[in-house]
């Protein structure tokens, strides 16, 4: 039959890998012959159906089994999950804290600038109550007492982060962990020297400006750890690489 | 543009093949959500049947979990698991072959198609279901190179190298799958 020596050029055709010769003589055949015409035009047509075939789901509990059998062997291990809807509620959670802390910090440097440090009111109350009449400087209780109130939303705060860290830990790379870690290090010792100055001279502006920016810091320090485990855990790396080489 | 865009899914990658070898469960199922449907699938269509491909798809992924070590992030995700999937389903079919007896042309599947001019496709309707039936008729070596070739768009130089046979019998598979999938599809005039 003469179309038999055209069949493996109707077929690299429709690969696309016929040369130009064949391809010329082809085309001449095709011009006279019926049944190469409709050869082509069917492979065509499977191959265009073939290249839009759909995937189709895996069988419901294929998962299930896969995760029995690496159980089994020992090859993984189960962390306790948070659901990133629960993720994000803790994070928020956790933002409106670190709000109240930059408030608490905020009000109380306000304080601290509001008057000279001989004359200072002691709190806002004590203004509001008696317009005019000057407020007897602040103890050293008094101060110690802000202070504490301030310390204490600050460490309910980092204890909420801790929570947050300790179940999301694994969506931070370790040494990520570690540099975050570090820097927490850093910034709490920046904080106790400057807790010691302002126990020192309580009436120190420069002592509580110290304090603030260390506070500042730390709150900083707490917003990117949140959103860099937000990212992780959404898998954005170029986000979470943002916000890393935003601290280096 | 697209470079960046390859690097930050590369890293994406190896940021989960990471918690995956740290023994993390939820990091590889992510890993199976994102991929178990395009690998089931393959592997449906290289075997022939869903209860086999179901059996294989388990295999796959418990075999790309002990190969994790192996992923440096040079290729895609999908791709490096593309290629263990691969290799699983190939070693199932060649075993499947020597169980049958049929060891001597490993999955070059030499037996001829009749030269049938009288089956046309011609203006039916060709739909998907159809063809995925027909193609799991197929005989394994026909298959295989078929669905590597015209479904995955791999050459025929890869789909040579995938299954361990020379380019050349790689396009006779392929084009006597595509000849045999006309006749089961086709009417006669």
């Amino acid at each position: 039959m003469a179309c038999q020596q055209y069949r493996s050029s109707i077929q690299d055709l429709v690969d696309g890998t016929i040369g130009p010769i064949r391809r010329a003589e082809l085309e001449q055949h095709l011009e006279v012959c019926a049944d190469c015409r409709a050869l082509l035009e069917d492979l065509e047509r499977l191959r265009d159906v073939a290249r839009s075939l759909d995937d189709r789901p895996p069988p419901d509990g294929a998962w299930l089994q896969i995760a029995a059998r690496l159980r089994q062997e020992g090859r993984v291990r189960d962390l306790p999950r948070v659901s990133g809807s629960r993720m994000r509620i803790a994070a928020l959670a956790m933002a409106a804290a670190i709000v109240i802390v930059a408030g608490a910090v905020l009000l109380f440097v306000a304080r601290g600038r509001q008057a000279p440090a001989s004359a200072a009111p002691a709190t806002a109350a004590a203004n509001t109550g008696a317009p005019g009449n000057a407020a007897p400087p602040p103890s050293v209780e008094s101060v110690e007492a802000e202070l504490d109130q301030a310390e204490q939303h600050y460490e309910t705060a980092i204890k909420g982060l801790q929570q947050i860290t300790a179940s999301g830990q694994q969506s931070l790379d370790p040494q990520v962990a570690r540099t975050l870690n570090k820097n927490v290090q850093v910034v709490d010792q920046a904080i106790a020297e400057s807790r010691a100055a302002l126990r020192a001279e309580p009436a120190s502006v420069t002592a509580r400006n110290s304090l603030f920016d260390a506070l500042r810091q730390k709150v900083a320090l707490l917003q990117d750890t949140i959103a860099l485990m937000n990212e992780m855990r959404k898998g954005n790396q170029a986000g979470a690489a943002q916000i890393v080489e935003g601290r280096s | 543009m697209a470079t960046s865009k390859r690097t930050v899914d590369r890293s994406a990658d190896l940021a989960l093949v990471e918690r995956c070898r740290r023994g993390e469960l939820g990091a590889f199922e992510e890993l199976y959500r994102a991929h178990a449907g395009r690998l089931y699938t393959l592997a449906c269509r290289m075997l022939g049947n869903p209860s086999d491909a179901e059996d294989l798809l388990q295999e796959i992924f418990l075999a790309a979990h002990r190969k994790l070590d192996s992923f440096r992030g040079e290729s895609a995700l999908g791709t490096w698991l593309y290629r263990v999937a691969t290799n699983q389903l190939l070693d199932y079919l060649r075993s499947r072959r020597a169980r049958a007896g049929q060891l001597t042309d490993g999955l070059d599947d030499m037996a001829g198609v009749a030269d049938d001019m009288t089956a046309r496709i011609g203006d039916r309707l060709v739909s998907k279901l159809d063809l995925d039936e027909a193609i799991a008729q197929l005989p394994d070596g026909c298959r295989a190179a078929f669905v590597l070739h015209d479904v995955e768009g791999l050459e025929h130089q890869e789909v040579a190298e995938a299954l361990g046979i020379a380019e050349g019998t790689s396009k006779s598979q392929v084009h006597k799958a595509r000849m045999r999938l006309r006749q089961a599809l086709g009417v006669r005039l």
